[in-house]
């Protein structure tokens, strides 16, 4: 670390303003992990499907470095034991450690190429199921008798194991048949017809619980606002639109957070209809090798990974996007700025000075309030 | 934007001072014809009959304060006035409009009637100046500029231009409800009502909004206010309409009813609260 303190130097600071509330050690080290795993999936993505067209780099789902000096390592510490004078150590962990690096370096462009479909797959059915959780919220709440459909609807995809409904849309409809005759599926950056189905499928699943969070979030918006928002002249869908929803989905992040992260490991049922995600990938490596507590303590750090890196960004938007002067950290600290404690102060002072001397005219307690926080200030 | 801007009005404030000295009953001003008009009005939530016939006429340039007890109406009345809550029965007319015509588009006459709220309701992920300029822009369809110049004015207006970045958890309660009458009052709303407009802030907070609403007297402007501030009423009002279970119980200009109540109810309730 100290020796490339200099070269890190411009690095620090960008970190320093990506996580402003934040400067304990135990941050700075979440951060160098995130950037050791992105910096890794990111450039084996270009490695795979850019540098490898091009003949560059190691070439499509090759390794960065050779697993074998790992295995020589490991093949050492199997038959040695240390001696520090009478006690005898075993070291045939370290055997195991170097076994696994080896395995790891493997296995990650395998890895690499499942998570970029878990992501893919994750990322784009969470924001089509926005898209659809909104406006079936919305209905929830405002809808008056539509209410119903929308309530069905939710009921019936909440009600159902999502399993099923892949196996549904994958062998029941013939929608495979369909998506095949489409030329552009399968060519270029248009993905296989399961990896479509699949999107579909977890959208409509995610829009049912989308729409659950989002209608709590649109519940706890003060119906005064729609009123306010009519009384200047706009149509309820108007009030709707411009005042509720933009509140609405600030307070409704949390909770969104929370089917997010449980997509990105609920997506691992894409790999029962045949889409090569991060799971499917994994599994099939483990049953072949039977190294199955390796692998999967491997799949697991990757998916910590993925869950850290949703829960840290929409912890971000939120703090982004929060109201000033309500709730977050940041938001408060503004409050506190611009009058909303002054004003307690003020309404509180005047007791506090008077204390049993009864009621004083306002003038006078407000003069003492003046100068209490005059003090105060120095 | 505003074809007829009460302020401009002549010689209003005159005429304010006129009606108090005459002592005349509410309506014998110049207007041909009250610019709100309340023919008996019902309303009943399930079982529960709020209003109950309740008639009202507010002439232009008036100040028309609605006293009573709580559960009397006034608040439910003051909703039905820009039809935030349908009638069960009767009519409202403002100017030539029927308000509650069945042709009528309700968002088209809450433009011309401004509402202050009891819980003020300022548009909470919007700073002061942007509560002002999303009604001026969806609503009106004014450009960016046009909206923001005419928000500006109208905080400047309430004596809060230097606020206008804030967000209403960094105001207090009775910079807030400035912001709130400055919102209504940017539409170029005719008549402006008021819902108890500082029963929710502390005594020191409501002072401020009084002044700012005794500007709006000064400057002519049509108000229906339902307060339990009577040192507005006694001094703003050209007429106190006190309603009592969903009826109109006793109507005139402020000294008469403060001092001189005809009716028993009325004058109990004055006692009421004098107590206080």
């Amino acid at each position: 670390m100290t020796e490339r303190e200099p070269a890190d130097g411009p690095t620090a600071s960008t970190l320093g303003r990506l996580r402003p509330s934040s400067s304990r050690p135990g941050s700075l080290l979440a951060v160098l992990a995130g950037i050791a795993f992105w910096g890794w999936l990111l450039t084996r993505w270009v490695t795979d499907w850019v540098l490898a067209r091009a003949g560059l780099g190691p070439g499509a789902g090759e390794n960065y470095l050779s697993p074998e000096p790992f295995e020589a390592l490991a093949e050492t510490f199997e038959e040695t034991v240390a001696a520090i004078g009478p006690v005898r150590l075993p070291m045939n962990w370290l055997a195991t450690l170097f076994d696994g690096v080896a395995l790891a370096i493997d296995i990650a462009p395998i890895l690499a190429d499942g998570a970029w479909h878990t992501v893919v797959l994750t990322v784009v059915s969470i924001l089509l199921g926005l898209v659809i959780a909104v406006p079936l919220a919305v209905l929830r709440v405002y809808g008056g008798p539509l209410r119903w459909l929308a309530l069905a609807y939710t009921e019936l995809i909440r009600g159902t194991p999502l399993l099923a409904q892949l196996f549904v849309l994958y062998y029941g409809l013939p929608l495979a048949v369909w998506l095949n005759d489409i030329d552009a599926v399968g060519r270029g950056f248009v993905p296989e017809y399961a990896f479509l189905i699949a999107i579909l499928g977890f959208t409509i699943n995610g829009s049912a619980y989308q729409a659950e969070y989002i209608r709590g979030a649109l519940e706890s918006v003060d119906e005064g606002q729609l009123t306010a928002a009519r009384a200047i002249g706009m149509t309820r869908l108007e009030g709707i639109r411009y005042v509720v929803l933009p509140q609405t989905l600030r307070y409704g992040i949390p909770a969104w957070t929370n089917e997010f992260v449980y997509l990105i490991k609920y997506s691992s049922l894409a790999g029962f209809i045949t889409v090569p995600e991060l799971y499917y990938r994994a599994s099939r490596v483990a049953s072949s090798t039977f190294e199955y507590t390796p692998i999967f303590t491997l799949l697991a750090l990757v998916y910590l990974g993925l869950v850290l890196t949703a829960t840290n960004a929409m912890g971000r938007l939120e703090r982004r996007v929060a109201i000033p002067g309500l709730g977050q950290a940041g938001g408060r600290q503004q409050g506190t700025s611009a009058g909303v404690n002054t004003e307690g102060e003020t309404a509180l002072a005047p007791e506090a000075v008077e204390g049993g001397s009864g009621s004083g005219s306002r003038s006078k307690s407000e003069s003492e309030t003046d100068t209490e926080t005059d003090t105060r200030t120095k | 934007m505003s074809e007829r801007n009460p302020a401009d009005d002549t010689a209003t404030g005159g005429r304010i001072e006129r009606e108090r000295t005459t002592g005349d009953a509410v309506g014998t001003t110049d207007a041909e014809t009250p610019l709100l008009r309340v023919e008996d009005l019902w309303k009943s939530y399930g079982d529960e009959e709020v209003l109950r016939g309740v008639s009202l006429e507010v002439d232009r340039g008036d100040v028309e304060v609605l006293v009573g007890p709580s559960g009397s109406g006034k608040s439910t009345l003051l909703r039905c006035l820009n039809r935030l809550t349908e009638v069960d029965s009767g009519h409202i007319y403002l100017g030539e409009t029927e308000v509650t015509g069945p042709d009528t588009d309700p968002n088209a006459v809450r433009q011309q009637i401004g509402m202050v709220f009891q819980d003020i309701n300022l548009f909470a992920h919007l700073t002061a100046r942007q509560n002002i300029t999303l009604g001026l822009r969806k609503v009106r369809g004014q450009s960016k500029t046009e909206a923001r110049r005419r928000a500006d004015s109208e905080l400047d207006r309430v004596g809060l231009l230097e606020q206008a970045d804030s967000y209403p958890a960094q105001l207090s309660g009775g910079q807030k409800q400035r912001v709130g009458i400055a919102r209504a009052l940017a539409m170029d709303p005719e008549v402006m009502l008021f819902d108890e407009p500082t029963s929710a802030l502390d005594p020191e907070l409501s002072n401020e909004v009084l002044e700012v609403m005794g500007q709006l007297v000064a400057e002519g402007m049509t108000m229906v206010v339902v307060t339990h501030e009577m040192r507005f009423a006694r001094g703003g009002a050209t007429g106190i309409t006190f309603l009592d279970e969903g009826k109109v119980i006793e109507r005139g200009p402020p000294d008469r009813i403060f001092d001189d109540p005809e009716r028993e109810r009325t004058a109990r309730f004055f006692q009421s609260i004098r107590h206080e």
